[in-house]
């Protein structure tokens, strides 16, 4: 895989039939227009988060007047620290990323296994439990909240970081991505390897998993982001304040206790930006298994 | 065998299980107010109660209704994404001008900084924000192309959580959201300007709106019907679109903001679309068959839906010069967004289109648009296609079958969709006006605790979910291959 990323998404251009002056000069233009346009557009998209980070640093006061930037009480930067003060704020990171590191370890590994098993391995009634895999996609996530609730509650799970990881972690999505991503990979590949006496593990840890790592980074991605976001299970599941996780914590600004706008402007973007970062360092994987998930799909 | 055994294990623990729990507790009086620790009646079975329920309590069919509503946000959403795409798939760093752009933006971005810098914090000091920001944002995409826009539009996608839910708020916040705050001032200009004009004139500005609205329906009626007469549509694949099409003037009846318009006019357009349409259909070259097949219901569709999203823009706008002279008498005022019964679900809507433009929708379109064979343009090139005729004609039928793929998910989406905003910017109000299903469920289920009926509903969910998925399978082919 190549380290950098090509101008792969644009239409090869047309071949132009015109005389060459009018050709520059009409490109000249259209580049315009077409820059013009792609920056009104972000920039209309933007807006919101410029607005977040300039309020994020204002004192409370000039909070919902007139102008954007901060008036007199001038750029209060500490506004970040004020956040960790006021709530456990590193504890719901910590939290937050020590739980979507769990699930996303469980469903990458025993994805991956599953995917592996579906794909490389004859056994009867393969074909049938995947239809079984598949058909439960279809499912919305609402129908298995309640049960799932019920049992959580019988496990003596709620209000348990285990009852947030491991609901999460085992699903048909991962296996039914990653068992794509191992169909595309020739077969004589590891019939060579079992042919040098390699065990079924051996070809799955050393021959399989290697040739599925974009897959794998992808479901990676994908489950890490997920559960970062995830919202509903979280709020039914958690009741003690120092096992919350990022997006409850983050309601605590916008209840009744405190309306203080900058500080959850603070902590929504301290919140955010992490992702930012990591979708701008990981989007061509990222970019890759959406479009392979739908194209398969 | 062992590779599966841990994945399906879980997959069967919390997948398949609570399935079959779900499907059991839907037909049974699960109730958390008749069974806890100080009360225990026996669980019954009591069949399709629950079921029957859902239509004799008001609430689901008006959630329904609800998540429906939000639902008209799709086309737009997805007519943003492709949008994006292609301009996105535009060559962006062709053109002998980028040098000369790359120093502009640069040269306003250090400018603007150096004058905010200067100046403070004033009104002035927005301005060069918004130059700093625009030019920023122009100086990256002169660097780094196509992937520095992409990010950008990708961005609200991506943070798209209880984050951004929060800082919408805010931004809708009446008093001291920005939203309202910008546009007051627009709206006091327009109040004072429409003031002096005759009241006459502008209220009859509605008319050609609604010429529009007619015009528009005139348009797609008679292009079905000469589809149909030439054979490209069957009968069943022609009852759709004529519903979807007459919707809007439909809903117009009886929507509140359109009261002020007389229904007669809507009646007797109504009434000569149906003239029409019989014309057309009776006397047209082919006799009339019995409804078979769906050939053609894709572009039937298509056209239908973008027609009817075009007429429900125009209704709007003839509804609002309807009402604008009365209105402006006394000051226009912002309307309270997510605060106010009427605006709230069209603010969530636009809070999501903001967040669904740069979607994975659009991720998939640029892919499509990247497989779109040379050719083909080259082609229409030679046949002297317009820039018009060579979207209609080539990209758009290229990238059928992604824009069919794309709306199924979004509809399945849609249906479940809006617990989260709900949750976090509404509580489901104001008076229920944002409580889509998911969000009902969750009401049901964790907090009144009406277990059973909670599930219920999902499985009704699932049932509608079920159905477009077997629908949508069932004419995809035919719409792909179209």
């Amino acid at each position: 895989m190549s380290t950098t990323e090509p101008n792969h998404l644009a239409i090869p251009t047309r071949p132009v039939r015109t005389a060459k002056n009018t050709v520059s000069v009409r490109r000249f233009f259209s580049t315009w227009v077409l820059h013009t346009v792609l920056v009104a557009l972000s920039f209309a998209l933007v807006l919101p988060f410029v607005w977040l980070l300039l309020t994020s640093v204002k004192t409370l006061e000039e909070v919902g007047v007139g102008s954007w930037l901060p008036g007199k009480g001038g750029w209060r930067w500490d506004n970040y620290i004020e956040v960790f003060r006021q709530i456990p704020f590193a504890r719901y990171y910590v939290n937050s990323i020590f739980i979507a590191c769990w699930v996303t370890f469980l469903q990458v590994f025993t994805s991956s296994l599953a995917a592996f098993a579906f794909s490389r391995l004859d056994w009867p009634g393969r074909d049938k439990v995947f239809v079984l895999y598949l058909s439960t996609m279809m499912l919305p996530g609402l129908v298995m909240m309640i049960p799932n609730y019920q049992i959580m509650i019988s496990l003596g799970w709620v209000d348990r970081f285990t009852g947030l990881i491991v609901p999460a972690a085992f699903t048909a999505f991962g296996t039914f991505l990653l068992r794509q991503f191992m169909l595309s990979i020739p077969k004589a590949l590891d019939e060579a390897a079992e042919i040098d006496g390699a065990s079924k593990w051996r070809v799955y840890w050393d021959v399989i998993l290697p040739m599925t790592r974009p897959g794998l980074i992808t479901l990676a991605i994908f489950t890490f982001m997920g559960n970062y976001h995830s919202f509903f299970w979280p709020l039914v599941m958690l009741k003690s304040e120092f096992r919350y996780t990022l997006p409850i914590g983050l309601l605590y600004f916008d209840s009744t206790a405190g309306q203080e706008t900058n500080l959850l402007m603070a902590a929504v973007a301290m919140s955010v930006i992490p992702m930012v970062i990591v979708f701008i360092l990981l989007q061509k994987y990222l970019v890759k298994g959406i479009q392979l998930g739908a194209v398969k799909g | 065998m062992l590779f599966l055994a841990p994945n399906f294990l879980g997959v069967l623990a919390f997948t398949v299980f609570p399935v079959l729990f779900s499907i059991m507790l839907a037909f049974t009086n699960w109730d958390l107010r008749l069974h806890n620790m100080f009360k225990d009646e026996p669980l019954k079975f009591v069949g399709l109660d629950n079921f029957t329920r859902l239509f004799t309590e008001a609430d689901f069919t008006r959630y329904l209704g609800n998540t429906l509503f939000m639902m008209m946000g799709i086309p737009f959403s997805v007519g943003g994404s492709l949008l994006a795409a292609m301009l996105l798939s535009s060559d962006t760093r062709g053109g002998g001008g980028r040098t000369w752009a790359w120093l502009l933006a640069s040269g306003g971005l250090v400018v603007s900084v150096a004058l905010l810098a200067a100046t403070g914090l004033a009104t002035t000091g927005m301005t060069i924000l918004f130059v700093g920001v625009a030019c920023g944002i122009l100086a990256m995409g002169m660097l780094g192309g196509v992937t520095v826009y992409r990010t950008l539009f990708y961005t609200p996608h991506f943070t798209a959580g209880v984050a951004t839910f929060l800082l919408w708020k805010k931004l809708y916040n009446p008093e001291s959201g920005p939203i309202n705050a910008a546009l007051q001032p627009v709206l006091d200009t327009l109040a004072g300007f429409v003031n002096k004009q005759p009241p006459t004139a502008v209220s009859g500005l509605r008319w050609v709106f609604l010429t529009g609205v007619a015009a528009l329906l005139l348009w797609a009626v008679s292009k079905l019907c000469r589809m149909w007469n030439e054979g490209e549509l069957s009968g069943r694949a022609m009852v759709l679109p004529m519903v979807l099409l007459t919707l809007p003037t439909v809903v117009a009846m009886y929507w509140t903001q359109t009261r002020g318009m007389p229904g007669y006019v809507l009646a007797g357009v109504m009434g000569s679309v149906g003239v029409w349409v019989l014309l057309r259909v009776f006397v047209g070259s082919r006799a009339f068959l019995p409804p078979t097949g769906g050939e053609g219901l894709g572009t039937g569709l298509m056209i239908a839906l973008c027609a009817m999203t075009v007429q429900f823009i125009l209704l709007g706008f003839s509804a609002v010069f309807a009402n604008l002279p009365a209105m402006a008498a006394d000051g226009l005022e912002a309307p309270k967004w997510i605060a106010s019964y009427d605006w709230a679900k069209p603010s969530l809507m636009l809070m999501g289109l903001w967040g669904a433009i740069g979607s994975n929708n659009m991720l998939l379109y640029l892919a499509a648009l990247t497989n779109v064979p040379g050719e083909l343009y080259e082609a229409a090139d030679i046949d002297g296609a317009r820039r018009f005729q060579r979207f209609w004609h080539v990209t758009w039928p290229q990238l059928a079958p992604t824009t069919f793929f794309i709306l199924v998910m979004s509809t399945i989406g849609g249906l479940q969709g809006g617990f989260e905003m709900a949750k976090t910017m509404t509580n489901g109000g104001p008076a229920g006006a944002t409580t889509t299903l998911s969000y009902f469920i969750f009401i049901e289920g964790f907090e009144t605790g009406r277990l059973s009926f909670a599930a219920a509903v999902s499985w009704a969910l699932f049932i509608l979910v079920f159905s477009i998925t077997m629908f949508n399978w069932r004419f995809g082919n035919k719409y792909v291959n179209d």
